[in-house]
This record gives C-alpha cells, structure tokens and sequence, in this order.
C-alpha cells in the first residue's frame, strides 16, 4: 500500500489548484516524497515522460496508466464539468457560555430570501463551566442544535451533516435533504490550541467534505484572546491550518488541499490600542466611521504584512464592532476593565467560484457580550456531465492506445544497395558468389525512427541453438540505439572447415532468415543470402577418389550421390589434389627452410584453391609454404579425417606399440589407408633433407597427427596430452625402419602414371 | 486505487496470420488506428500493436501480432503462434488462392497454439465485391464446418473490423468465465493482471510472452 500512497495524495486533489501544483512538480528532476507511512517515494515514477516510454514498452504499472489517464483528464476538466450554482450560509456566534432559552434564531439563520443549499454555523464559549473544559461533556450542545434547527430557512428541508464540539467551539454542518446524496468523503476534526497549546478552550473545529467534484472545507475558529495577543493568534492560526488532518480512506486532506475554504468564529483579533483607545473608537462607531477604525484592525494588519490567513479573503465590514457589550443591552462593555470594542467575529473565505452577497452582523440578539455574524455566499460547484465525461474519457482511453502503438521502438533497416519501398525482397541481403574461406563482409544500417530508446537484439528462432548459422557472423548481436541515432551491423559470411562440407552437399545452403527484435516491440526478419562456390575443400576423401574430373565439371546432384558412396569406382588410390600438393612439395619444396612450420600467402592459397578445382593446363600456383599450407588446409576440411573418426580411439589406444600401429593401418579402408602410408612416406622423405629444411621427426608427427587424427567436435579444447599421443602415433612410421614393406600392398599404377 | 475505472484486468494476445496481401497489417492499423493505410508495405518480420477494449464491463488489453505472410518466413512465423489467446486467419476474398491456402494456415492455428485459442476466419476486402471471387456462403460452410467463427470485413472501410477483434475477445473471456482456459497454464496466451499492488509483475511476464525463442536472452 505504502507504493500507492503518493498516486492516490496526488490523483484524489481533483482541483485546479492541486493540478497546477502536480504540473509544476513534474518539471523538477527527482524530488522524494514522503508517503502517509513515511517511506520516501521517487518523484521520477510519477513524471509523465518516463511513464509514456513505459506505457509504451507494455511494462507500465497500473498506476502509471492510472495517473496519466487522469492527469489527461483533469486537463479535459472543462469538457465535461459544468459549473452548478448554489448558496452557503455561514454563522458565527461567541455565546458566552449562555444557554438558548427561548430564543429564536431565525433572524440571524434565515434571514435571505431563498433558502442557503448548505448551512455552517459555528459557536464559541458554548460552556464555560469546569465540566465541559474537563470532559468535553455539555447539555448546551443539544440546546443550541435545536435551536439552530428551529431558525433554518423554513423554505427547505435540512439534513444534518454532522456537529462537531470541542469543549465550548461547536459547528454544526446541514444542507438541503435535496442535495445530500451528492456529498461524499465527510469528515470532521478538530484541534486544540488553548492551555499548554494543545487544550481545547481555544483551536478549531472543521467539517469537509466533497459536493459533486468540488472539495469545501468550514473550520469555526476561537483564538487566542487578549489585545496584545495578536502574534499568538496569528499561531494558532497557522497550528490549525497546517494540522488539521481530515482522514479519508487513510489519506490525510488538510484544510489547504480544498477548492472552497470558510474560516470564521471569534478570531479575538482587536483595535491597536496605541493608536485608537476605547473612547476614540465609540466615538467613530458613533460616526459609523468604521473604516477609519479598521485600518488599525489588527486582523487587517496581519493579513497586510501576509502573517496570517494568506490567499484568504473578507468582505467589507459595514456593522458595528461584535465586542464587547454587556450581556442583555446593546451598551458597550461597562466592567472595571471596560475593553475597547473590536470585531472578534469574522468570517473569511477562500477559493474559487465563491462570490460574498452579505457580510453582516446581528446586533438584536442580546443573550451574550458578543454580537452574532453572518455571510451569505455564492458558490460555484463542479458537476460531471456524465455522457460528456465518458465520451472524454474514451477520446482519452484511445489517444493513450495511440500513444501507446506510437511510442513503440521503430526503427528502419537500410540494406545498401536494395530498394528499400515495399517490395517483398526488402530486407534481404545477398552475398553472391561465396568461395571456400574467403570471407565476405556487408554492412547495414539500423536506424532508430521511434521516440524511445531502443534496445534491439538478434535472437534465436524456435528450435535453433544459436542466432544464425555457423557460416555466418553477426557484430554486434546486440545494440542500444536513442532516438535519431544509428547502429551498423556487420555480417561476415565465412565458409570454413567447419561448414564447407554440408555446403558441398547441399545440407545446408547459404540462407538464413534473422530476427531482429526490438525489445518490447516489433521482430524484423532479413534475410541472407549467398552462393556457394563447391571445391574440393570439404570433399570427403571416398569422393575425391571417385572423382576423374575437377570438380566445377562435377553436377551438384553427381557429387552428393558420390558423397553418399554411390556408384564407387575408385578411380585413384588417392585424391589427385593431394598428389598435385605431394607432387608440387617434391619439386620445389624439399629443401624449404622450415616448411609445414611458416604460414603461406593467403591469396596463393585461394589461388591454389582454384586450380584445383579447376585443374586447368597451367603449373599449379604458389610457393611452397603456400602449397604446403593448402594441404594442410584440405587435410583438415576432409569429413572423415585420415584415421576416421570410428577408429579414433582405437588409434591412441595403439599409439606407443608400432605392431599395433601398422595393425590399424592395415585395417583402415583402402583409400584412407593410401593416403595415410602415402603422405607418411612423403614425410619421411621430407625428413632426408633435414640438413637443408630443418625439419625433425618430432615436429613434422605433431603437426600431421593434429590434423590426421582428429576428434569428432571441431571445437573441442586441444588436450596436449591428447596430441602427444597422436604424435606417438605418427613418429612410429616416420622413423621405424621396418616401413611399408608389410603396408603398401594396394599402391597401384595409376598413381605413378598421373604424372 | 486499485479497481479503479482506467485498469485492464487481462492481457489477450492475438496473432493474425494468413498469405501474403490479404490484409493483416491493414487490419491491425484499422483496428488499433482506425484509419486506412493505403499502400501498407510487406511486412517482413512481426509487428506488434496494442489497444484497450472492454468486453462485460471488464477492460483487456490486446497484444497483437501480426506476421509476415510470404510463403518463405512462414517457418519463422511460426514460433509466434505459442501463447496466442486468439488467432485471426485473414483471406482476400478477390483472391481465391488465398482461400485456397486457409486450411494449412488452420493446421498451423490448430497445431501450434492450445485447444482454447479461439481462432477467427476473416474475409477481407469486403469493399471490393465486385471482384469478388469466393461466395460468403462457400467460406461460411468452411468455418461452420471447422468450427471458426466468421465474418467478411473490410480494412479499408473499417466494416466488421471491431467487430471481429471483439468478437475473439469475447469468446477468449467467456472460456475464463466458464473455466475451460487455464490461466495459469503458460500457453494460455492470457494473463490475468493482478490489482494495484502486484502490477510491477507485468514486465517479467510480458518479457517472457515476448520473446519467440523459447530461452529468452
């Protein structure tokens, strides 16, 4: 509940005045609030800005909807309000503890034409007795109801609303049974101010309430008395303006957050004594010179230098000073203190929509040594026009859907060189022609066209374990963009080992639809595309032997039935690129400083891969660290490495016992077995020339091990231990003597009549 | 505050599918817009609109996806379905392959979102009658003998446009009152929203009915 405390503080002030303050509230940057149970509140959850983003985003709170709906309506007010007109009676009476008798009041209450919609009569000093100082306990309080009741308006019926006493301060609230269904939210509170600032001899007492949607708030007043007291006045005052709390569901409402205010009763501020003693003062009384007087009304005074009752207002006095008389006379005050006269009694308002009629005094009644006043008002009340306010509220509800679908993330894609208009291909990104390790870079442009931050993301479609497929790179995967701004992405296209051989055959192919997602938003799809040039890199070692032709002359469809095993003809005993490579490395590469161990030219290498798969009537290109790393690089893209993946254990488990060694090598299929014993005599030729190559055993067994006898996951983290083994494996044959007598039983004709 | 007049008390998401042209996006901008837009480019991806509608006094918010129609996302689109409370199949009906088309889209409905999903079937384009070329009364057989509710709207004019998007909403919050839709299960394609105090749940909800994958990064 503590969440809600400052929405509801705020929303429920439904005047003008309360919306102002909202407004101008929401301009500053985080100001803490403190809720009614004291936690401190952020001021940014209420700011309207932040709230539309949120709304937007789907994530708002309820009370953010909430809050900006009626924010918005408040605003919309004068669409469907209609000001209704009304009368509010006020009286105010200090009866010195008298007792109403007999009297008839109706001099004083009803003394208007037309009969007041609401009356608010307040009393002072209605028991001086010890009793009702100390137990708040007095017959008075029914007396002087009744007899209130007796002198309302007779051209009406009243409802009582509620009396509320405070030893002798006593108010008592009716309005027209016509009328008293439209109240709402009733309260009354009182406070003290008197003895040790807190007793009930002196303070106020105060009734609120809501009469359609306008707030009114009547507190009947008796302050401190004493002409040189005027300073503690002004305190009490303020004590009761500022405290005087009216519960309503839990929340506080304080005598400032009403739209219409009426403070009145006996506020005992005096004449200055300094500059008009009683003898002056009746005299000008006499005169009815009453203005003179006033300007020394200390009340006046006060509100001039804004000590006091600030924003309200008081009619024009045109009666004789309220106080003090001898009871039962008009005479002025003629006890041993003899007190000057002055206008104790006074009604003030404040608050829009009210106009003063009459502001008088009833100097007839006798009963007290004060003289009772009276105000008649005007009162402006705001009324719903409910078919208005639901066709407002329902304008409202579908700007705020509008709103919402507005401030969704937007953004464009702008794909260079595509038609960006409403095409159906929009959106695609094609690579062309995608050759085996050469990467392809394109770009594109995300641009944030909304009006809120964006948070975009390429995610993963249903079923998929990553955002894209592994030939493709996305950077960045994800990215933050504010309104007008922009983020690049790149796409890197690279068909490497890992993919070539899927592409070759068709399982998979260069396309692949992305989803670009806005959080909180839209998905885009785009699209990318390419096509793969095949090439022998990628190519199994079964296939390539079948192969008679380069492999651009080979159909898609011949080369995934050749990859299937079918038609097995064997036209090699080994595939003709790696003779090529073997062949190459023989002329011009023996003697090569470091060969296997220094990196080739990139751009050789694509240009070796060309050849290949071409086989055109020219020398094959590249120098031999290009040539050498080309072989390298078919080695590694072959499906099914030399020692196939189903004899991988098989292999380290026989790697330290050469007998097992070349047992296994005898039981690998023929053409693995070719290519195994013929790249291994090749190496042991290589290592012939070690004086001019530098090459040893060792070295040349870890590097072909690596890549001759490989796990089946690609990615899986080198073992060294593992490596060692593989190596044991490939040493054997490079420095036992007994070699291939035993292991080349299949190496035919062809293979020397290639050349 | 809570319960006050401005609230939705459900979430309702509803997908729109059907070939490509047919209208979705129309459709959706009519009934969250209510305007026309006329040459609405290709939706390439899924867009998303919001309204609030009230349906037996209570306010719903609906989430709408509306996806791309062309033949080669439909495997993508297709992750979009889960959780959908209601599914507006659209057909052009000046275009019969369109119509020719609905019973794969329905299998899609039917098997990628929960038994509950209340499934709509659209005519749309009502406004051109003259170029019609499937008869109401052939497609009502269709979505009378599929168990489809049915109407031939127009996105251009706005005809039966409200009515349909209601329509599914009403349907949706009848199988809530009855209790034939779980709302706790999580494919449910509706969330109830809790009052006042529980609101701040939402974002988490809605992160997770948002994403199409089903691990949300």
């Amino acid at each position: 509940m503590g969440q809600f405390g400052v929405a509801y503080f705020v929303l429920s002030n439904l005047s003008p005045k309360n919306n102002k303050s909202v407004f101008v509230r929401s301009k500053r940057k985080r100001i803490a609030y403190k809720n009614s149970e004291g936690e401190v509140e952020d001021e940014d959850d209420l700011m309207p800005g932040t709230e539309r983003e949120s709304l937007a985003r789907g994530m708002s709170s309820q009370k953010g909807r909430e809050y900006t709906i009626r924010l918005a309506l408040e605003k919309k007010q004068d669409q469907y309000i209609d000001l209704k007109g009304i009368t509010v009676y006020i009286g105010s009476w200090n009866v010195n503890g008298q007792s109403p008798g007999s009297i008839c009041l109706s001099e004083w209450l009803s003394r208007t034409n037309e009969p007041p919609d609401i009356y608010a009569v307040g009393f002072q000093e209605l028991d001086l007795s010890k009793e009702a100082f100390l137990f708040n306990d007095t017959p008075k309080e029914a007396e002087w109801r009744d007899s209130v009741k007796a002198g309302l308006h007779p051209g009406a019926r009243y409802f009582h609303v509620r009396t509320i006493r405070l030893v002798g301060m006593m108010m008592i609230v009716f309005v027209r049974e016509e009328i008293k269904d439209q109240l709402r939210h009733i309260a009354v509170e009182q406070i003290g101010t008197g003895l040790l600032g807190r007793m009930g001899n002196k303070g106020g007492v105060g009734v609120r309430f809501e009469l359609n949607e306008t707030s009114m708030c009547f507190v009947n007043l008796h302050l401190a008395a004493h002409v040189e007291e005027f300073q503690r006045r002004n305190q009490d005052f303020h004590q009761i303006f500022n405290r005087l709390g009216f519960f309503i569901n839990e929340k506080v409402k304080y005598i400032k957050d009403h739209d219409q205010i009426f403070m009145f009763g006996d506020l005992n501020y005096r004449i200055n004594p300094a500059t008009i003693d009683a003898t002056k003062a009746k005299a000008l009384i006499e005169q009815e010179k009453y203005s003179i007087i006033l300007e020394q009304d200390q009340l006046r005074e006060q509100m001039r230098l804004g000590h006091v009752f600030s924003g309200f207002t008081e009619g024009t006095i045109n009666y004789r000073p309220t106080y003090k008389y001898d009871s039962n006379t008009d005479n002025w005050d003629s006890s041993e203190k003899n007190r000057a006269p002055a206008w104790c009694d006074r009604i003030l308002f404040r608050g829009g929509n009210l106009t003063q009629i009459d502001y008088t005094s009833q100097p007839q009644y006798k009963l007290s040594d004060h003289k009772p006043v009276s105000s008649f008002f005007n009162a402006k009340i705001k009324v719903i026009n409910p078919t208005r306010q639901r066709k407002v509220y329902e304008e409202t509800l579908k700007q705020m859907d509008r709103i919402e679908n507005e401030y969704l993330p937007q953004v464009t894609v702008d794909i260079p060189g595509t038609n960006q208009s409403s095409h159906s291909n929009r959106n695609e990104i094609n690579f062309g022609k995608v050759k085996f390790m050469e990467p392809l870079r394109k770009t594109f442009t995300v641009a944030n066209t909304g009006q809120v931050p964006v948070h975009l993301e390429f995610i993963k479609k249903l079923n998929d374990s990553h955002v894209c497929k592994e030939w493709l790179k996305i950077e960045p995967v994800h990215s933050f963009i504010m309104p007008g701004e922009t983020c690049e992405v790149e796409l890197l296209v690279l068909v490497d080992k890992c993919t070539a051989a899927q592409l070759n055959v068709g399982r998979d192919t260069l396309y692949d639809i992305l989803v670009l997602h806005l959080e909180s938003g839209k998905d885009i799809f785009i699209t990318v595309a390419g096509d793969f040039e095949r090439s022998v890199f990628g190519c199994s070692i079964a296939a390539l032997v079948n192969m008679s032709e380069p492999l651009t002359m080979i159909s898609p469809g011949k080369l995934i039935e050749l990859e299937k095993g079918k038609m097995p003809v064997n036209h090699y005993d080994i595939p003709k690129e790696l003779w090529f490579l073997v062949d190459r490395l023989y002329r011009i590469g023996m003697d090569k400083d470091g060969l296997f161990t220094m990196a080739g030219s990139q751009s050789e290498v694509l240009e070796i891969r060309d050849w290949m798969d071409t086989i055109p009537n020219t020398p094959i290109p590249g120098n031999a660290d290009s040539i050498a790393e080309t072989m390298f690089l078919l080695l590694d893209c072959f499906p099914e490495p030399v020692i196939p993946f189903s004899m991988h254990l098989k292999c380290l488990d026989s790697a330290h016992n050469y007998t097992a060694c070349k047992q296994l090598v005898r039981q690998l299929p023929a053409a693995h077995r070719n290519v195994f014993l013929y790249l291994t005599s090749f190496l042991r030729e290589l290592l012939n020339h070690s004086d001019k190559n530098g090459l040893d055993a060792k070295i040349l067994a870890l590097l072909f091990g690596k890549i001759m006898i490989r796990d089946q996951n690609y990615n899986a983290k080198a073992n060294a231990r593992v490596e060692r083994t593989k190596a044991t494996f490939i040493y054997q044959f490079l420095v036992n003597d007994d070699y291939g007598d035993d292991l080349w039983p299949e190496m035919g004709e062809d293979l020397v009549s290639f050349s | 505050m809570s319960g006050g007049p401005y609230n939705y008390s459900y979430i309702f998401k509803y997908i729109i599918i059907g070939d490509m042209g047919v209208g979705k996006s129309c459709l959706l901008h009519q009934f969250t817009e209510k305007k026309f837009m006329a040459d609405c480019p290709h939706t390439i991806g899924v867009e998303f609109g919001t309204r609030i509608i009230e349906v037996c006094g209570q306010k719903i918010k609906l989430q709408i996806w509306d996806t791309a129609g062309q033949e080669r996302f439909r495997a993508v689109t297709r992750s979009y379905y889960r959780g959908a409370a209601g599914a507006l199949i659209i057909y052009d009906i000046t275009r019969r392959s369109t119509y020719n088309h609905l019973s794969s889209w329905l299998t899609d409905a039917r098997n990628l979102t929960n038994p509950n999903t209340v499934i709509f079937l659209i005519g749309n384009k009502s406004d051109l009658d003259g170029q019609r070329d499937v008869t109401y009364e052939e497609a009502k057989k269709f979505a009378d003998e599929n168990g489809l509710k049915f109407v031939e709207a127009s996105a251009k004019t706005g005809e039966n446009v409200e009515e349909a998007f209601l329509e599914t909403a009403k349907k949706i919050y009848e199988s809530i009152q009855d209790g034939s839709l779980d709302l706790n299960a999580a494919e449910s394609g509706v969330q109830k929203k809790p009052t006042a105090n529980g609101a701040r749940s939402l974002s988490a909800d809605n992160a997770e009915g948002r994403n199409p994958s089903s691990c949300s990064c």
